[in-house]
Parts: C-alpha cells; structure tokens; sequence
C-alpha cells in the first residue's frame, strides 16, 4: 500500500519553536503501522519538516514554492503522479505555516473521498480496502470500510506519536522535487491573530445572583438532589439495595424498568 | 630418597604449569575483549597505581564487610603468596634449603584457613546475595590446592619421603589446576580481570579522589550511536564486566531491585558478559525481579536488548542511575555507564523510549522543559516576592538556577525559603527567568544525547552573555549537569549546591540562626549530591548550625538509598511489587525524626507522595529559614 503524509511547518503552542504539528506526528504513526510511507512537504525550507523522519518516516519528498506562496496546487501535482492508496494529513493548524483547509482543497481538487477525524487505520479484509475509526467526539467512534484511495485528516485521539528517534532522523533522505511548476498566490489570509483568553464557562441554570456562598451550593447542588436524599440508617439490606436501584435509575444510569435494557445511549466501539 | 629430588622439582613445576594454564584460560577470554571498541588507555600510568588501587580503592570498599575482607586477604594473601614462593623454589638453592619450606608450609597453610572462611560463607548455606554454580566448587578447589600444598611443603620441610607425598601433591594438583582453569569462566576469572581492569579502567579519574561521574559525551556523527550488542562498548568495558565477582552487594543496594522492579545489577553485568559468549556457564544468582528468564541468541554481534533478547527493555529503565550498585562494587565496575551506553541505542537509534516517557522527552526537546509549560512561567512560583532577572541587571554576583523543581507548587516552598534567606544575607543574586533551558538531566538519563546537548549548548550560550562569580542551585541534578557534565560541551562554571552556599553564609556571619532543639530531623542524602558529588557534609553542618536533634538512618552519606527520583524513573514508571520512595520514608522511620530533610526537588516530590508517612518532608533551606526566624 502506498501512503503519503502531508507534512507541514508547525509551531510548538507554547515555546513556539519550528516543529512538526503533533497530529502529523501521530498521522506518522498510523502510517508507520500500515506499510511503506512518505512523507510530502510544499513549503520553502524542507528543513522545518526534517523532524519527520526521526519520527518513522524513512523518506519525504519535498517541493519548493516560494514563502507565501499557495502549497496546494504543488501538492496536487505530486500526489496526482504518485497516486496513494491513503493520504494522511492533520486535522487543524497550529499556528505555524499550516491550515486544516488544505486537506479539503486537496481533495476537492484530486475528487478524494476525505475521512475526517481518524484515530486508527487497518487494512481491510477485501483486497485494497480500508477499515478506519473514526473519532465522533467523546469517545464515540464509527467504524468505516471502504476500498480506494481516501483521504484522511487525524484526530488528536490517536495513538500519541511515536519517540524521536536521532539516529533515524540522521539516516532519512529529504529528496527535494524542484520547484513548483506554477506560482500561486495563496488564499487571502487576512486574518487578526491575538492570544487566546480563556472565558469563564457558564454553567446552564445557574443562578447568577445572590452569594458566592449560594451559587456554590447551587453548583455543587446540596440544595438540589443531594439535599433530597434520604438517610437511612442501619437500613435493611434489601431496602438498600432498593434505594440504591431507585436512586441509579433516577438519575438514568439504569434503564426504567429492571430487565428490558436498551443500548441505545452506548457508543459504537 | 629417589623421589625426594623430583618432588622439589615437581612441586614447583606444577604451580608453573598452573600459571601457564591460568594465562592460556585468560587469553582465551580476552580474545573476547578484542571485538570491542578502542579505547583510550594509559597503560603505563595505569600499571604504576595499580598497587595504590588495589590497596586503598579497593580494600576501601572490600573493607565495608569486615569478614569477607578479612577472608580476602586471608585466601587471596596467602595463594599468592604460596604460588609465588613454591614457584620459586624452582631455584635449585632454594629447593634444597629446608627453613624455606616451613615458610611455603605456613603460606599454604594461611591460604588454607582462607578457604575455610570462603566455604563458611557458602555452607551449610550460602549467604543470599551471593551467586551459587561455579561458585560453589570455589572452597574446594582451595581446600584442596592449599591442604594439599601444605602437606606437600611439610614434607619437603621435615624430608620425609613415602607414598603420602604423591598423594599430597596430586590433592594439590587437583585444587592448584582447577583453580587455573576457572580463569576463563569461573570465579578466578575476577582475579586476573579485576587486575587488568584496575590498570585500565575507563574512569581513572575516581582513584584520584575526586569523583568521576559525568557521563562521557557521545559523538553524534559515529556510525552508530549508544551500544546495540556487546561488541559496541569498548574493548575495556568488557573487560571490567568480566571482572565481576558475583558478590552481589550491587544488588543489595539497588533500590530497583528492593522495590521488586525487574533489574538486579549483578545480573545485568553477567547479561553483559553472558552475552559475550554462548559459551558461558548459566547464571546462578538472584534474577530480575518478576522478570523473564534470559534467552535469544549470544555473541559479540547478538542484540542485547528487546522483548525477545537477553535483556527485557522494563530491565534497562528501571535504573534510577543512583549509582548505589557502582558505590558498592568492590571491583569497581561502572553500571550505570552500561545503562546508559544500552538506553542511548534504544534511544536514539530505534526510538524506543518508554511509552510514558515519550511525552516528557519530546517536550524537552521541543520546548525546552519536561513538561511543555512556558518558560516564562518558571518563575511563578515568587509571585510577591522580588526576583531579579539576569536580563535587567546583566550581571550579579550569584546566579540562581532554579531547575525543573520552581514549576512545582509545593517545592516552590523551598525556593522561596531559599531567595527569603538569600535576601536576609543581603546576596547579590539573579536568575535567569524565562531564559532558563532545562538543563537536560532527564533526556541524557533516558540515552537522548541529542537532545541534551542541544539544551546545555543553548544553556551555555545563554550563561555566557551574563557576568556573574559562582552559580547556585538548589537541585543536585542541575548542579550535577552544570559543574560536570557542561565542560565537556565548552560550559565551565563555579557551581555550588544551596546547602554548602547556605552554610558559607552562616560561617561568615550572613546569616545568623536561631537553634531548633525540639525539631527530630534526619537527612536524606540524594544521589546527584553524595555519590555523584561527594557532598555529604554541608547539609549535616547547617542542621547542626541550627541545634536541632539529628539522628542517620542505617544508609546515609555515599551508600544512602535513592528516593526513586533519578535517571528518568519517574517518567518510565516501570512495574514494580513495592515503590522505592516507600521502602525509603520506611528507612527514616526506624529512626523516629519527625522530620526528614531533603536538599533536591526530586527527593521532595518522590518522599512527599509517601502516603500514609508519620515524618514531614523538608527543605534544608525551609528549616533554615525558621531558624533565622526564631533567632531574630
């Protein structure tokens, strides 16, 4: 199986140092596990992706456009002549040189089918297909299969990337493709950047008035539900047993009734 | 009288023939060492001390188990001194004069008390940390070789002549060739390895008193980085495993293996000499703990370590590089070298870290701290306290490197005892802020070399642009980092530990202290401080500066037991039936202080998570700090 990482120059969130985004790292890592990879780069300086081969990739094309310069028709024209069964790439930027448009255009341009949001990837039963999880948020997960090449963007749920490795990173090759064969501006990226400010979260049905000393107990709900409870003491076993089950399917862990289950709230594994 | 003219001749032929079998069985081995890298040796430096080495390095360390170096000189006195002087006898004059065989007698006969003392440690029952196999034929053959000597010798001496000296000489025969034959895979092997490794060894630095413990840099351009099998260590690490005597007190002091963590320093030394040869005996001392038996294939080309080799990787990072196991090693072999010679293969060539301790590494190298928080934020820890910044004075007389421990809440604490008495002795100091790099400690633990040197090449850049007499540091790590390892890399700093610099203020009259009698505290030594730099006595002469009651626990100064802190053991957090940190605060409770002081961040994190402890944990500088503040 072919398959081609997309690879871009990234910023570390916090020192802000030149480094691979972590969900192409994990994209490297998924492909690691499923056969030969390669990893491809537009960029100007092949030197912000070197950090890839350290990380399981053993070769990655690079093509150079200008800084600035709109990587996505570059990137189109390598992939249309290597034709991969599967293409992995991030799912966001994070705030160096990348954007999560790209794999979008990408598959626009080459009618990809796009994957988004994957966690594990595995050859398929038939031959030439592909199983893939995808992650629904919150632990949910949907499993896909399908044959033919797709693209696919990771979700940072995937199994976390793989060490860095010095001396793998020293024997990878970067093979530098020329450069593109057209100029294209990038899209307009007029774009305000400030640092992000973390805003309170606003708890749905609290009470915004009265004193701190209330809106806690409102919070942590002791005049709610615990304040309802009931004590018992030295209870009867069954009785217990009972309050306990009644307690359990009032606030809707077990199902209404004893017996009939339904499933419906579990997440498809 | 016809075979008595023989016998004189015989006698000393066989102790010329055990040295040639001894020598052929020795060169056997040390075809062996022959695969193994070159490495610089000064033969002729090394061959002069040897005597010093032995006699004072070595006995030092011997002498820490009163019977078995009594036994020692006793056995290895006496063999030496029997072999040499029978051989001797050789000289026709020699042979023919009668006084001098009453000396050779008494030789043998001293030679044959050892041996009994060697057989008492071993039967009925052998003692625990001793390795059993070869081992246990040991007395005999020095029974033998040593009765029978003295027999023979007796004889010779009183010239009596009969069947009976044949068959002394034959008892002698026996025991004298057997001995010379274990030379290659036996416990005799440790004789002639041990001597050769005490010329060459490959940290001559630590018999000049001063301690060699900086890890060796790695050129990052070889061929192939870190050791994957037993012909990458250089030819003279495989000759000081070889020297290993199965005595097995490095296992008795590894805390790894207290805590029932998969790694027995004894057994990873014979792994490394196993590995050498398929032809060596099986190991026959305490294994891993909960570990696997060793298996896959042996050579000098033979991969060490994986899931299927000789060595399980879970072995190789339970090491908290504490270097108890070298303290205690009375043949002076440096395990922790091979450690992190095996973790920096695994590392940077196959990227094979611990799962759990790929996260902090690469944070490390991305941004600079273990824990990917901004550098900036380092110093949060002295919000409302002033803390001057390097960049705004440009220059001060003391610079305090703060260390991975200021981003901690609780050993926050102790930094702000530490500026508090700094500002109360009116020091001139600074720190560096958020230009402050970790100093790599944990990535060259863990074998990333490279990423090491890429922060303390920064570090040192960083440190370079600043005026400033002495660095102070709180965390024996750092300082460790700093002092000994950066002047390989071009960093050559003054770098002194919080509590030497806190008692150089006491002494001078900076800071005067109250006295604490009602405080119980006992010290706990960290590694990075005692072992690795020697510094057991500062931190004691401040806690008596400030009266209170001090008592030691049974393992303190140079031979103290880890806190389970060290060499990246935290982040790899392999398994184990018990946690060190517990079988420590264990340690201090026997003594019954209500306080254990501590003098490293590590130390502080790794005793205060005990849970269920009796004794507060506390900072030499916290203490201090109350004292000054009762005195005024």
């Amino acid at each position: 199986m072919k398959i081609a990482v997309l690879l871009s120059a990234g910023r570390h969130p916090v020192s802000g140092a030149a480094v691979l985004p972590r969900m192409e790292a994990q994209a490297i890592r998924l492909a690691a596990g499923l056969g030969e990879a390669i990893g491809l780069h537009a960029g100007p300086d092949a030197a912000a992706v070197r950090e890839a081969l350290g990380l399981g990739l053993a070769r990655i094309e690079h093509v150079a456009i200008p800084e600035g310069g709109d990587p996505v028709p570059a990137l189109i024209a390598r992939l249309a002549a290597l034709a991969p069964d599967l293409v992995l790439a991030g799912r966001r930027g994070q705030g160096g040189a990348e954007s999560g448009i790209v794999p979008y255009a990408l598959a626009d341009a080459l009618d990809l089918l796009l994957i988004p949001d994957v966690i594990a990837v595995t050859s398929g039963d038939g031959a030439g297909t592909l199983t893939l999880d995808q992650s629904l948020g919150r632990g949910a997960l949907r499993r896909v299969s399908l044959r033919g090449p797709v693209l696919a963007t990771v979700h940072p749920d995937a199994p976390p990337p793989l060490a860095y490795a010095y001396g793998r990173a020293r024997r990878g090759s970067i093979d530098g493709l020329g450069s593109a064969p057209t100029l294209t501006a990038g899209p307009d990226m007029a774009v305000e950047e400030r640092p992000y400010r973390r805003r309170p979260k606003l708890v749905k049905g609290a009470p915004t008035g009265g004193s701190a000393a209330e809106r806690l107990k409102a919070a942590t709900g002791e005049s709610g539900s615990a304040a309802k409870g009931r004590l018992l003491v030295e209870p009867d076993p069954e009785e217990a047993a009972r309050e306990i089950l009644a307690y359990l399917r009032q606030i809707g862990v077990l199902a209404a009734s004893s017996g009939a289950s339904s499933d419906a709230s579990t997440p498809t594994p | 009288m016809t075979s008595f003219v023989p016998l004189t001749t015989v006698f000393p032929g066989l102790v010329w023939l055990m040295a040639a079998l001894a020598l052929l069985q020795g060169l056997r081995r040390a075809a062996l060492w022959r695969v193994g890298a070159a490495a610089p040796v000064a033969w002729l430096d090394g061959l002069a001390k040897l005597p010093k080495r032995y006699l004072v390095d070595v006995h030092h360390v011997v002498a820490r188990d009163a019977y078995a170096s009594r036994m020692h000189a006793v056995v290895a006195g006496g063999l030496l001194a029997a072999s040499i002087l029978t051989a001797l006898a050789i000289l026709p004059p020699l042979a023919g004069f009668r006084p001098y065989w009453f000396v050779v007698a008494l030789a043998f006969g001293v030679t044959a008390i050892g041996s009994l003392l060697v057989g008492a440690r071993r039967y009925p029952a052998k003692q625990k940390r001793l390795s059993a196999g070869r081992f246990q034929i040991l007395p005999f053959l020095l029974v033998a070789y040593a009765v029978g000597g003295t027999i023979t010798a007796l004889l010779l001496a009183l010239r009596i002549d009969g069947l009976f000296a044949p068959l002394a000489l034959a008892l002698a025969a026996a025991g004298g060739l057997g001995l010379a034959f274990e030379v290659r895979h036996g416990p005799m092997r440790h004789a002639a390895a041990g001597a050769l490794h005490l010329v060459a060894h490959p940290r001559p630095g630590r018999f000049e008193g001063r301690p060699d413990t900086a890890l060796q840099p790695l050129d990052l351009d070889a061929p192939r980085l870190g050791s994957e099998m037993p012909a990458d260590f250089t030819w003279n690490r495989l000759l000081s495993y070889d020297a290993c005597v199965s005595c097995g007190r490095c296992e008795t002091a590894c805390p790894a293996f207290a805590a029932g963590q998969p790694l027995n320093p004894k057994k990873l030394v014979q792994d490394l000499v196993a590995g050498l040869s398929p032809a060596e005996p099986a190991y026959a001392g305490a294994p891993y703990p909960g570990g696997r038996a060793a298996q896959g294939e042996r050579g000098a080309l033979a991969r060490l370590i994986g899931p299927d080799a000789r060595i399980h990787p879970d072995t190789l990072w339970s090491c908290t590089t504490c270097r108890a196991c070298v303290e205690e090693c009375p043949m002076m072999i440096e395990h922790v070298d091979a450690v992190v010679s095996l973790r920096r293969h695994q590392t940077l060539e196959r990227g094979a870290l611990p799962e759990k301790a790929v996260g902090p590494v690469t944070e490390l190298r991305q941004s600079g701290d273990p824990g990917g928080r901004p550098l900036s934020a380092r110093t949060d820890f002295a919000a409302g306290i002033e803390l001057p910044v390097m960049s705004e004075r440009g220059g001060a007389e003391i610079l305090l490197w703060l260390g991975e421990g200021a981003y901690d809440l609780r050993y926050g604490r102790s930094l702000r005892a530490l500026i508090r008495l700094l500002r109360e002795a009116q020091v001139d100091f600074a720190v560096l802020g958020a230009e402050e790099r970790d100093t790599g400690d944990l990535a060259r633990r863990l074998g990333d070399e490279a990423t090491f040197q890429d922060l303390a090449r920064e570090n040192i850049a960083t440190l370079a642009q600043y005026r400033f007499a002495r660095i102070v540091t709180a965390d024996p790590h750092a300082l460790h980092a700093l002092r000994n390892e950066y002047p390989a890399l071009g960093g050559r700093f003054t770098v002194i530990h919080h509590t030497a610099f806190l008692l150089e203020l006491i002494r001078a009259g900076k800071l005067n202290p109250g006295r604490l009698p009602d405080l119980s505290v006992t010290y706990h030594d960290p590694c990075y401080l005692a072992r690795y730099n020697g510094e057991t006595e500062a931190p004691r002469a401040v806690l008596d500066a400030i009266g209170v009651t001090r008592s030691e626990m049974t393992r303190s100064g140079k031979r103290a037991m880890c806190c389970g802190g060290g060499g990246g053991a935290p982040v790899s957090d392999i398994p184990g039936e018990r946690r060190i940190p517990d079988l420590r605060m264990a340690q201090a409770a026997e003594t019954g202080a209500g306080i254990v002081a501590v003098a490293c961040p590590s130390c502080t994190a790794m005793l205060e998570g005990v849970t269920g402890r009796q004794a507060e944990i506390r900072d030499i500088a916290e203490l201090l700090l109350q004292a000054v503040e009762a005195g005024r």
